[in-house]
């Protein structure tokens, strides 16, 4: 399993010290810690941290490595406590995150209450940037941005508790631009990174090959979509696509997939929206979404959900295939005001 | 048994819902009021935090039984099917 996330614990791993026993003068970032995290970041692993400390220790970590954080917990509670409530919040799954603790209790107490986290000792990190589970296949230049997009998501939802308002008054307060067009070449790396790594927006519930979403691209019988996505806060860039098959008066979309980073921003019902459109402009009858129904792409589920699609069987554990359709001849869903299809 | 559920769970949902969004008003929100569209607006987040937090409190899986989510029609609907697995 790929690591997506490392979480950190401060005292004696990430700083060479112990933050509260320091005195005036906060103990400086270990040298080693603090290059391997930047190597990862690089690689578009993300950063965490888990500590029993004030709020202010985690400012100052993030200050003294120069790394981007995008989760902090700082508290007294259970540790394995704060590795769930991050694996919620970034909508990860657990086997999906590493912990590393200097405190051989800290890392049993993890290990038996999330037992699919990797539990490793600053030790066994000081060599992991060599590790398969370290080594994503592909490096997109989303994914190298990954660290400062999440770090925006901090900010975003500071101000999302703070705002009070619904959800659509708080995604046009934040300017945000969904914009829909057809991929070109250049878009199959992302393409491809996105359909290995969506689990919670993945239709197919499967990946597709650089060289299988290069000849649907070039396809006349298909419609290969990307979304990108962008606000205030930062630009989130190329977070989901889909991949159409238009033969006849029945739209089938073989792939739909949106980066959980964008969800609760308006992108996927953006695109359900777009593509009912289309396949209505181009004269289909119906637009069907088969999905491989699974605990895990719930999410997917209530997005078809609000945007009208039924599926007549499927989505039991021996049967998981589900076939989501809707028909074209109502009313269809609007393209919300912040999308734009290009 | 009764189809719209009880008061308790509706007025348990409201306040789940009045949580997972984020949004005080909704603490009065109508048990007929369509939970998908405009007014409540739900959506794959505020979705995803209601399941989680319905199968917490009440264990009741609803993503797991209801393959089309038509339980999430209203907080009326919810509550009986909830009722209904729970009574």
């Amino acid at each position: 399993m790929m690591i997506k996330c490392v979480i950190w614990d401060l005292d004696n791993t990430m700083l060479s010290g112990v933050y509260l026993e320091s005195g005036s003068q906060p103990p400086p970032p270990d040298p080693a810690m603090v290059s391997v995290a930047a190597e990862l970041a690089d690689r578009g692993i993300l950063h965490a941290i888990a500590s029993r400390n004030p709020q202010e220790a985690a400012e100052y970590a993030e200050k003294a490595t120069g790394l981007q954080f995008a989760a902090v917990e700082c508290g007294w509670d259970r540790k394995s406590d704060a590795v769930s409530r991050i694996v919620a919040d970034l909508a990860m799954a657990p086997d999906a995150v590493a912990f590393v603790d200097d405190d051989l209790y800290e890392r049993a107490e993890v290990s038996f209450r999330v037992p699919e986290a990797l539990v490793l000792s600053p030790e066994d990190m000081a060599d992991a940037v060599g590790w398969a589970e370290f080594s994503p296949p592909v490096v997109t230049d989303e994914a190298r941005r990954r660290g400062e997009m999440y770090a925006e998501r901090r900010l975003r939802q500071e101000e999302a508790r703070a705002f009070g308002g619904s959800r659509d008054e708080f995604l046009r307060y934040c300017g945000t631009r969904v914009s829909i067009g057809p991929a070109t070449p250049g878009d199959v790396p992302r393409l491809h990174e996105l359909s290995v790594r969506t689990h919670q927006f993945n239709s197919a519930g499967r990946g597709m090959t650089e060289a299988e979403l290069a000849a649907l691209t070039g396809s006349p019988a298909h419609r290969v979509a990307t979304v990108r996505l962008h606000d205030r806060f930062g630009d989130d860039g190329l977070v989901g696509g889909s991949v159409v098959e238009t033969a006849g008066d029945a739209w089938t979309v073989s792939l739909l997939m949106m980066s959980c980073r964008a969800m609760g921003r308006g992108v996927i019902e953006a695109l359900l929206a777009w593509l009912a459109r289309s396949a209505a402009q181009a004269g289909a009858a119906t637009l069907a979404v088969p999905c491989l129904a699974s605990p895990r792409n719930v999410p997917l589920r209530l997005a078809l959900a609000g945007s009208g699609f039924r599926a007549a069987e499927g989505g039991t554990p021996d049967q998981p295939a589900a076939v989501f359709t809707r028909a074209l001849d109502g009313p269809l869903p609007e393209l919300p005001e912040w999308a734009t299809a290009v | 048994m009764r189809r719209d559920g009880g008061p308790e769970i509706i007025a348990e949902l409201r306040e789940i819902l009045t949580e997972a969004t984020g949004r005080a008003e909704l603490a009065g929100v109508g048990e007929q009021v369509p939970l998908f569209g405009a007014g409540v607006g739900l959506d794959s987040l505020t979705g995803t935090l209601l399941l989680r937090e319905v199968h917490r409190r009440f264990g009741v899986d609803v993503a797991g039984e209801d393959l089309n989510l038509d339980a999430l029609a209203t907080l009326g609907t919810l509550a009986a099917f909830i009722e209904e697995r729970t009574a």
